[in-house]
């Protein structure tokens, strides 16, 4: 059972998305048929899930959604802002019972309650409660004909024989009649009395009538054939459907868990036939087996004719047959796996991957031509072993972008702006632990744009601007990382302000000179909010902060470009994955450090004649670089011919300058733990064939703090010599 | 229990008996020499000692901190005690070996290695042979020291490894001595 609730939870959030997302393209397109019945589908699908495992709090409110979903559907009631609005509060709220089903609401019961108490009232207003006490009740006239004032496709049609022997019994049909009332209403009913026989051979105490009965009501098959199950086996009773409920069950049907059944189970589970009637149809169908073999009826067909079900039913249940035995061989394709596993794999390739570099170096060293051989085709075994466990953790990025809509769609709603969501590059893969810790980030960056970014519709106007604005997310992959842009046509940053609330709050000196970067990073300073309101989204000052911290935990940065009036852009840039990399093995010092070798573009000999400056002429461009040596301050004399690595990173290109070139690697990231957190310039750690452990360079901040470093020297010159 | 501890403090047998005595108290410490000084450490923190050799270092970071070693596939920082005192870096020698510490601090579990001059034995020091730290004169820092035990009619310096190795501590350390870059802190230069 436990299990059963668990495939519950994941599979009505998945539902719950899409219902999500079909409620907010049904609010640009409120008249499109094929999302009404998606979100139809989508609720139904919660609902009936919700039945088969007992979460009666959530099958209850998602019934109630699903009365005024058909009301829609069946054009009773229109699609308003109102309206659609509400269903995605319902949505939440659902969202939350089914949370709360699993233990993991953030929030009272009682809270729950109140929310589940509110939203049923909004509902009511749509619900199809009122109108049905309004009909009136008809059917108290008498049991002659009564005309139906409805067109009957709502109504379940039950066709009753009583037995002779029912009057016997005594059991009155007329009660049965009446307490067919209470199910709801019988909008016609005909009493069939061609078996009377002529008054005098009528014997009073034998019961001739039959009655064919259109039923209004909201209950199940079941609770129908309950109600005669005194004389279950005394009258001969098929209930139909109302077709309007033929359309349910063909859902219900195609949204059963995928478990091979038999077509007369399918039909039970959903409700569209009880047991009995099942059993009965089996019955019938061994018979005519024993004597006419071939002529053998299929089980659907007798359920047809014995008129207990329709027969687009049938067909619907046959389909699902069908589609179960065909998901089956899919399901072999496809396999949930724990992610510790994947983790557990993932360490053990690294473990591989380092022993299979020491065996490949051994192999060098003893010059041993066959045991060369034999280890670089290991070699080649394990780069691929490695790529194909690194492929199984990554995901598209696009389900992450996808979650904003709504969130846009929200915040335009409370902030009354036009806000119009753009998403690119959806199909960018990255790691799935990455992707899991970029949400929040995001979030923030998003909702900011949203706030601060994007102006009201008035002022984009009297700017001349397109009165919607437009927030991009775009993700892309770039040098062995991930990019993501955040990108709005908003205002853009106001250098002035920010640089006022900075010095305000003591963050710079007043007289400091920064440039429009310099002052744009400021808004990741902690503290620092440039809107002169807090308001339910932003502007605590809280959020930039932590945005880049966790950015940092990742080994990721962010930059800030603006332009007044045109509008912000934020870069993030993540590796691409947090566990093994292609590196490129430089030796300086006789110290091993790793570039990664994305960044890398090429492999220059450091001219003789330019010894002494930190930039190069490379092929007539100005190529500043940086000295290993110098920066990381290792002992012992240049050697005479040194080496550059000209590297790549966000658009700008540097040098570094090494003793010498050690090839490729791959490298196996070992972090290097709390104690390092905050240093600079070195990515991480990794473990080389020989045992020795060899520092990976972060290019970025490598080049940051030269810069930095160099300009300090230039400030001060009496360091120089230090 | 009582017999066993009450037993004459002759240190090889104590050392060979070590096993059998499980006290919920650390009443068995390392201990080591570090620049002629004997000092100790509660053994339920030790993981494993081993040999010095193959230390990678890392550059910007304070003197103290000598470096990582691979300890089997993982990169474990290694810590030079005698300069974390405030002192002068141990000269590496034939004796010298990194004592690997197991540290749980903010949840984290992390394994850290010391460098020591050379390792002693392992000694059962009763809590009654605990004299409290002195307020100055040890000339380590007071909240380093976590008692002084008494062997043999002399002092060794039981250390508080929490407080010795705390990582919060160290990673600030080392964080001003990569900042001296920081525009916004300005000031240290970092040489």
């Amino acid at each position: 059972m436990d299990e059963l609730k668990q495939v519950f939870l994941q599979e009505s959030n998945e539902q719950l998305d899409a219902l999500e997302t079909l409620l907010l393209e049904l609010e640009n397109r409120p008249d499109d048929e094929t999302t009404l019945n998606g979100i139809f589908r989508a609720a139904h699908t919660i609902k009936g899930a919700a039945g088969m495992v007992e979460c009666a709090a959530v099958e209850s409110f998602a019934h109630v959604v699903e009365n005024v979903l058909d009301r829609l559907r069946n054009h009773e009631i229109a699609v308003t802002t109102k309206l659609a609005a509400l269903m995605l509060g319902c949505t939440d709220h659902l969202r939350v019972l089914v949370a709360n089903e699993a233990g993991v609401a953030q929030v009272t019961i009682e809270w729950i309650e109140g929310q589940s108490a509110r939203l049923l009232t909004e509902l009511g207003e749509y619900g199809p409660g009122g109108q049905v006490f309004a009909t009136p009740k008809a059917s108290e006239s008498g049991v002659e004909r009564i005309p139906s004032n409805r067109s009957g496709h709502n109504c379940w049609h039950i066709s009753v024989r009583f037995g002779p022997d029912v009057l016997r019994q005594g059991m009155d049909p007329e009660n049965f009649l009446r307490f067919l009332e209470t199910l709801g209403n019988i909008q016609h009913m005909e009493t069939l009395a061609d078996v009377m026989p002529p008054a005098a051979e009528m014997d009073p105490e034998l019961c001739y009538l039959g009655f064919e009965i259109s039923l209004e009501s909201s209950v199940d098959k079941q609770a129908i054939e309950d109600i005669f199950a005194f004389v279950r086996d005394e009258c001969r009773l098929s209930i139909l459907p109302p077709n309007s409920k033929v359309a349910d069950y063909i859902e219900l049907i195609e949204s059963l868990p995928e478990d091979s059944l038999r077509l007369g189970e399918i039909l039970v589970r959903v409700g569209a036939l009880t047991a009995d009637e099942l059993a009965e149809g089996l019955r019938s169908q061994a018979v005519p087996a024993g004597a006419e073999p071939p002529e053998t009826l299929q089980i659907g067909e007798i359920l047809v004719a014995q008129q207990v079900v329709q027969p687009e039913l049938v067909a619907a249940a046959v389909a699902k047959q069908a589609q179960v035995s065909e998901k089956k061989a899919q399901d072999a394709k496809l396999i949930r796996v724990p992610a510790d596993k994947l983790d557990h794999l993932i360490n053990l390739v690294g473990e591989l991957v380092i022993a299979g570099a020491a065996t490949s170096l051994l192999a060098h060293t003893r010059r041993d031509g066959e045991l060369i051989e034999s280890s670089s085709l290991l070699t080649r075994l394990v780069e691929e072993i490695r790529d194909a466990s690194l492929q199984l953790r990554t995901v598209q990025i696009g389900e992450t972008f996808n979650r904003f809509h709504r969130l846009v769609r929200d915040a335009c709603k409370d902030l009354g702006k036009e806000v119009e969501l753009v998403i690119g590059g959806g199909e960018t893969e990255l790691d799935k632990s990455i992707v899991e810790k970029i949400g929040d980030p995001l979030m923030h960056l998003v909702r900011n744009s949203l706030d601060h970014g994007i102006e009201s519709p008035a002022v984009r106007e009297a700017a001349g601007k397109d009165p919607r604005g437009t927030l991009t997310l775009n993700a892309c992959h770039d040098a062995g990382n991930i990019v993501i842009e955040v990108a709005d046509d908003g205002a853009g940053l106001n250098r002035d302000k920010i640089l006022a609330k900075a010095i305000e709050r003591g963050l710079v000196e007043p007289e400091a000179h920064l440039s429009d970067r310099e002052v744009f990073d400021l808004i990741f300073a902690p503290g620092l909010s440039t809107a002169d309101q807090v308001t339910n989204l932003s502007g605590r000052g809280v959020g930039m902060d932590v945005v880049r911290r966790n950015l940092q935990a990742l080994r990721g940065t962010i930059t800030v470009d603006s332009s007044a009036g045109h509008g912000t852009r934020l870069t993030l840039r993540l590796p691409l994955t947090l566990a093994i990399i292609d590196g490129f093995l430089v030796v300086s010092g006789n110290r091993s450090y790793v570039i990664p070798l994305d960044a890398v573009v090429e492999c220059i000999e450091r001219p003789a004649s330019e010894h002494n400056r930190n930039y190069f002429n490379l092929r007539g461009q100005v190529l500043p670089s940086v000295c290993l040596r110098e920066s990381f301050g290792l002992p012992g004399e240049r050697p005479a011919r040194e080496s550059v690595v000209v590297v790549q990173y966000a658009g700008q290109r540097a040098g570094i300058v090494v003793d010498r070139l050690a090839g490729e690697l791959q490298a196996v990231i070992k972090p290097l733990g709390a104690i390092f957190r905050h240093i600079q310039g070195i990515g991480g750690s990794t473990i080389l064939g020989s045992g020795e452990v060899a520092l990976i360079l972060d290019i970025s901040a490598l080049i940051k703090i030269s810069g930095q470093a160099e300009q300090r020297l230039i400030a001060r010159p009496e360091l120089r010599n230090a | 229990m009582s017999a066993l501890s009450a037993s004459p403090a002759n240190t090889a047998v104590a050392g060979a008996k070590a096993p059998v005595v499980v006290e919920s108290s650390p009443a068995q410490y390392l201990t080591f020499l570090l620049g002629g000084e004997m000092f100790a450490v509660g053994i339920l923190n030790i993981k494993e000692i081993i040999e010095y050799g193959a230390v990678t270092e890392i550059p910007m970071v304070p003197p103290f901190i000598r470096g990582v070693i691979n300890l089997r596939g993982a990169v474990v920082p290694v810590i030079d005690l005698a300069s974390r005192f405030g002192g002068k870096r141990s000269e590496i020698s034939r004796r010298t070996c990194i004592v690997i510490i197991e540290l749980t601090e903010n949840d984290e579990r992390q394994d850290i290695g010391v460098v020591v001059d050379a390792v002693s034995e392992v000694l059962e020091i009763p809590v009654s042979e605990i004299e409290p730290p002195p307020s100055f004169g040890a000339r380590i820092r007071a909240d380093f020291i976590k008692g002084m035990g008494k062997v043999n009619g002399k002092f060794v310096i039981l250390l508080e490894v929490d407080k010795v190795l705390s990582v919060d501590e160290i990673s600030s350390l080392s964080r001003i001595a990569t900042e001296g870059v920081d525009t916004v802190t300005g000031g240290t230069p970092a040489a």
